[in-house]
């Protein structure tokens, strides 16, 4: 839209305008994400350790791929996120179908699938670390109960990382359903219509007209969720402390470890750059297949 | 399948899920109601017999449990309030006013929606503890500890989220422009448009955006537990407060399930009344068809 006569002096003063209204945002932005994500590139070819800080090239790097723990962080991130990734969608498109329609007891069931997601990742962990609870706890008491043997839960190494996801997919179930409901409630009417005077049944509807209808969605959760999930600390901090022997330890896991109880920051901070680039991998292909770019464009 | 079949299966499913979702609660409540001797009983039962309500007073004096919940409420309240202006009055620079690279500095505050927490941990951490002038620092920061240990420490970086503005942006380019000619005729400035007429008009999606800021602030972990590193009351936040419980040898999973609840009382109430808001907002953050 082009707007003659709107140039010139009030053009001229309208983007003062716009850079004194968009200034204390960007400060803010400047100082707590910028400057320390600069600071973070830095500071990962040092050593720096609180105290000492000497440039050591790309020591740091080279290091991190013979790391045992950090690489086994690498793949317990990528499997956690996976298989999180998986059935959270499949289950939340699910759920999302049986509570496309409004009932009063609907309403009720959607508000209690939300209840875990706003719930905080310490207070799940908490209760989920009670459930697990080989000695005392409701998952061994279950098991009993049908005359199963106890399980170890989170100290079995090769269960831990399957326990966590479960949780994860727990937590995060009603927010990915919210937002599948919200997709196939903008599924326009007329295209089910039709398909019923084709004669398409359920599930052909579903395959044929629902699941293409609402692709972006799909995207845009397929990277949300994955990213959320490649940033996993809280559980792992909290529940398993990265044990047991480093079957849980995450990418994130790994840095605060580093970081703040050994002190080596230039270590950690190498880390930071290598889940940076991860992320941001992600979110590249994300924001050029979903719409949050789109609309920037000049209207 | 016919759609009998399909009404039937999905309320099957729907039972299922409504029963998973929320029987880790019930089996919290439960425990925070019974004897450590009820807790590690074989049988399995979701009723506590005889209830122990004592157990929210002792788990709530382990610690000081008010002090915990005024931390975090102040934090999540503060937070919440410094950044909503900012986000709002930037959203309206960008989705209104026509400037030079607007779009590359849009781009930039998307990015900033998607950076991990981790990658500014640790030079966040090092730059709140050389904070010029705050904490006995001298000028150049050192010297003292710093934001460390402070509530403002906790507190300034929620107002650089990029989030809110990416919402505020979305929402008010859904408004019509003649009220922006209409105010500019009538001698209003861009500023005095946006304090008199955006920001009135702005209710629900500053409402939505405060629901998820507070429940985010309430919420959270890392960034305490890096901040606030000396485990002093003064300044611990509930959820940290929580993973306290750990620490002494055998957890008393009543105590610990008690106060869970209560911390999640807060959050939950929240929710419960905003639940439309909270919604709202997290539609907000994704694709628009």
């Amino acid at each position: 839209m082009s707007r003659p006569g709107r140039r010139g002096k009030a053009a001229r003063s309208d983007t003062a305008a716009a850079y004194l209204m968009i200034l204390p945002f960007f400060l803010f932005f400047a100082v707590f994400v910028l400057y320390p994500i600069f600071q973070n590139v830095l500071t990962s070819f040092t050593n720096y350790n609180l105290a000492d800080k000497t440039y050591i090239g790309l020591a740091n790097y080279a290091r991190l791929f013979r790391d045992r723990a950090f690489l086994r962080s690498v793949g317990n991130t990528l499997a956690y996120a996976v298989f999180s990734v998986i059935p959270l969608m499949a289950l939340g498109f699910a759920a999302a179908l049986c509570v496309n329609r409004s009932s009063r007891l609907v309403t009720g069931v959607r508000a209690a699938l939300m209840l875990p997601y706003a719930a905080s990742m310490v207070s799940v962990s908490m209760i989920w670390l009670y459930l697990y609870d080989p000695a005392s706890g409701f998952f061994n008491k279950m098991r009993a109960a049908v005359g199963l043997p106890a399980s170890e839960w989170l100290f079995d190494p090769r269960l831990a990382l399957p326990c966590l996801i479960a949780m994860n997919v727990w937590k995060n179930l009603g927010y990915v359903m919210i937002l599948y409901l919200a997709a196939l409630q903008g599924v326009p009417a007329s295209l089910y219509d039709a398909a019923r005077v084709d004669g398409a049944g359920f599930v052909r509807r579903t395959l044929h007209i629902t699941l293409p209808a609402i692709r972006p969605v799909s995207f845009f959760l397929m990277a949300t969720l994955l990213i959320e999930c490649f940033k996993t600390f809280d559980p792992v901090r909290i529940m398993t402390g990265g044990g047991p022997i480093n079957a849980t330890t995450t990418i994130a896991h790994q840095i605060y470890l580093r970081a703040f109880s050994e002190f080596k920051m230039g270590y950690a901070s190498a880390m930071s750059v290598v889940l940076f680039i991860i992320v941001f991998a992600v979110a590249i292909v994300n924001l050029a297949t979903g719409g949050q770019l789109r609309d920037t464009e000049e209207r | 399948m016919n759609g009998r079949a399909v009404r039937v299966l999905s309320a099957a499913a729907l039972a299922l899920l409504t029963a998973a979702a929320l029987l880790p609660f019930a089996a919290m409540v439960s425990v925070s109601l019974q004897s450590m001797n009820q807790v590690y009983s074989p049988a399995l039962s979701l009723i506590p017999r005889p209830v122990h309500y004592e157990n929210y007073a002792t788990a709530l004096t382990n610690g000081s449990w008010p002090r915990y919940l005024a931390n975090s409420l102040y934090v999540a309240v503060a937070s919440t309030a410094i950044s909503l202006f900012i986000n709002a009055m930037t959203g309206y620079a960008f989705a209104r006013i026509r400037f030079r690279f607007r779009r590359a500095l849009f781009i930039l505050v998307l990015a900033g929606m998607m950076i991990p927490p981790q990658v500014t941990l640790v030079p966040l951490f090092v730059l709140m503890k050389h904070f010029p002038l705050a904490g006995g620092n001298d000028i150049l920061g050192v010297g003292g500890t710093g934001l460390v240990d402070t509530y403002m420490g906790l507190i300034l970086p929620y107002a650089a989220g990029s989030f809110g503005v990416f919402m505020c942006r979305q929402f008010y380019t859904l408004f019509p422009r003649e009220l922006d000619e209409a105010a500019r005729i009538d001698g209003c400035s861009r500023f005095g448009t946006f304090v008199r007429i955006y920001l009135p008009l702005s209710r629900p999606a500053l409402a939505a955006l405060a629901v998820l800021k507070f429940t985010g602030a309430w919420n959270e972990y890392t960034w305490p537990l890096v901040m606030t590193n000396t485990g002093a009351d003064r300044i611990t936040t509930v959820q940290l407060a929580l993973t306290r419980f750990q620490n002494e040898g055998e957890i008393f999973w009543n105590q610990l399930m008690a106060a869970t609840l209560v911390s999640l009382c807060v959050v939950f109430a929240v929710f419960l009344a905003m639940q439309k808001h909270f919604v709202a907002g997290l539609l907000a953050g994704s694709v628009k068809e």
